[in-house]
């Protein structure tokens, strides 16, 4: 019964499940400010999975808006966590390259899940340089569920880096789930890389 | 008789639960890197699952057990319930399991929640008709989750080892004795014996599976669905939500001093 937020925040945040970061030496990020970058970007987030687009529409659209608000590069040097040093520079650019496919697919795939989807967004707290946003998102026939959104200063740019439900970090859950895929393979950083790809050939070949 | 039998079989899983541990340790170990590997051997200790194999054996048997016994019966379930029965059926077994919740806050020295468990018993047994509502949340006790596990970890009693349980999933050698407690820990096993109350106890341990199940129906989907290493992104979460539930605990339930207490100078 304990996993019931959990879950069911895990269900609402399903979008950004591997979008997760961080970045070491950032600026400190205001909380106003990223209360009102997370209220922007749920807006767009809502409108595009409530709109009339096709499946394939809303899909694009998704990557796009999620290029811009997550630093996609810097949760996937997060995820990849120690094994950034076992890998070879190619594999480090095929690892980034196939996790922003996955990151789509990933959210592709849940777009049907969310249709009527609408959030509020409730306090921010500081913590070091980053703040916590956190917000409600209700879906239709679904519990209401509470989700944390870590925003950054990158480069000037508010960015998301992490995504908290019920204590649990998506990108740390991300993170253990690669390593898991590493170390049962022998600590072979190429195993991840099959993982990575046969799990988006299999994806995009069920949409 | 029949509350015999389930005395019976709550002993059993007692004694039945550590002994599959024991199992487990003896029948499927991980080995562990050198420790001259440092970074390998460092990370195998953080993980803290020497029984991994045997672990994902018991995992791929309820996945079997989940796919072909307990989904399509939660699939029907939702199929013939709306979201506001299953909330309320949730708000009903849920209240099923305050006593225990106020008996885990009590030996875990957490006086304000364990009142808060006893405020929400009293009132959404009567006001909330059973506990089919949850009024006491509207006036201000909302609901607070603890279990043994947690009782555990507040006498400093460590998480150890990851387990997964075979029906019973993620779990740990600290918080695998959560499951004998909570059998024992209700209302039902309080009450006269009687075989109205024990089908009674049956009937809501049954609904109690079947709508938490139908509630993850399809986060447990998605997992499945997006993860590369199901087993590793499951284990990674049970280990977060537990720690994240005991820092909620002593960060919420502060010792504060009485009234009339002279404040110590700070």
């Amino acid at each position: 019964m304990h996993f019931r937020r959990f879950f069911l925040g895990a269900v609402a945040s399903v979008p950004m499940l591997a979008m997760m970061a961080g970045a070491a030496h950032a600026q400190a990020m205001a909380p106003a400010a990223a209360k009102s970058f997370i209220q922007q970007s749920g807006d767009k987030l809502v409108a595009i999975v409530n709109g009339d687009g096709t499946q394939r529409q809303k899909a694009t659209e998704l990557r796009d808006l999620v290029n811009q608000i997550v630093a996609v590069d810097q949760v996937g040097d997060y995820v990849l966590g120690r094994y950034n040093h076992v890998a070879t520079p190619a594999q480090k650019q095929q690892f980034l390259t196939l996790f922003h496919q996955l990151l789509s697919y990933n959210i592709t795939y849940q777009i049907k899940a969310y249709k009527g989807v609408s959030f509020t967004v409730n306090k921010a707290t500081q913590q070091g340089n980053d703040v916590l946003v956190d917000t409600t998102v209700t879906a239709p026939d679904k519990s209401p569920a509470d989700v944390g959104w870590v925003v950054e200063q990158d480069k000037g740019q508010p960015k998301i880096i992490d995504v908290i439900v019920a204590g649990t970090s998506l990108r740390i859950t991300t993170r253990n789930d690669y390593a898991g895929v590493i170390t049962d393979n022998g600590g072979q950083v190429s195993a991840l890389l099959s993982a990575m790809q046969n799990q988006i050939t299999k994806i995009s070949s069920s949409q | 008789m029949k509350m015999t039998l389930k005395s019976r079989l709550m002993r059993g899983l007692a004694v039945t639960v550590p002994g599959l541990v024991l199992a487990g340790a003896l029948s499927g170990c991980a080995t562990p890197p050198p420790k001259t590997d440092k970074a390998d051997y460092q990370a195998y200790k953080q993980l803290n699952d020497p029984l991994e194999p045997t672990n994902r054996v018991f995992f791929k048997v309820n996945n079997v057990l989940d796919t072909y016994v307990m989904k399509p019966v939660a699939e029907g379930y939702v199929h013939v319930t709306t979201q506001g029965i299953r909330n309320h059926v949730g708000d009903f077994t849920s209240n099923i399991g305050e006593p225990a919740r106020m008996l885990n806050f009590m030996a875990s020295g957490d006086p304000t929640d364990a009142g808060t468990s006893l405020v929400r018993f009293l009132l959404n047994s009567t006001i909330g008709i059973g506990g089919i509502f949850d009024p006491a949340a509207a006036l201000g006790y909302p609901k607070i989750d603890t279990d043994f596990g947690l009782t555990l970890a507040s006498w400093g009693v460590p998480a150890g080892p990851y387990l997964y349980l075979p029906v019973f999933g993620p779990s740990g050698a600290r918080d695998v004795w959560n499951l004998p407690v909570e059998w024992v820990a209700t209302p039902m096993a309080a009450a006269p014996a009687s075989t109205s109350l024990t089908d009674f106890g049956y009937a809501e341990t049954g609904i109690d599976l079947i709508n938490t199940r139908a509630e993850y129906l399809q986060p447990i989907d998605q997992i499945n669905a997006t993860a590369l290493d199901p087993y590793a992104t499951f284990r990674s979460l049970y280990r977060q939500s537990r720690a994240s539930q005991l820092q909620q605990i002593k960060q919420r339930d502060k010792k504060t001093w009485p009234d009339w207490y002279h404040h110590p100078a700070q």
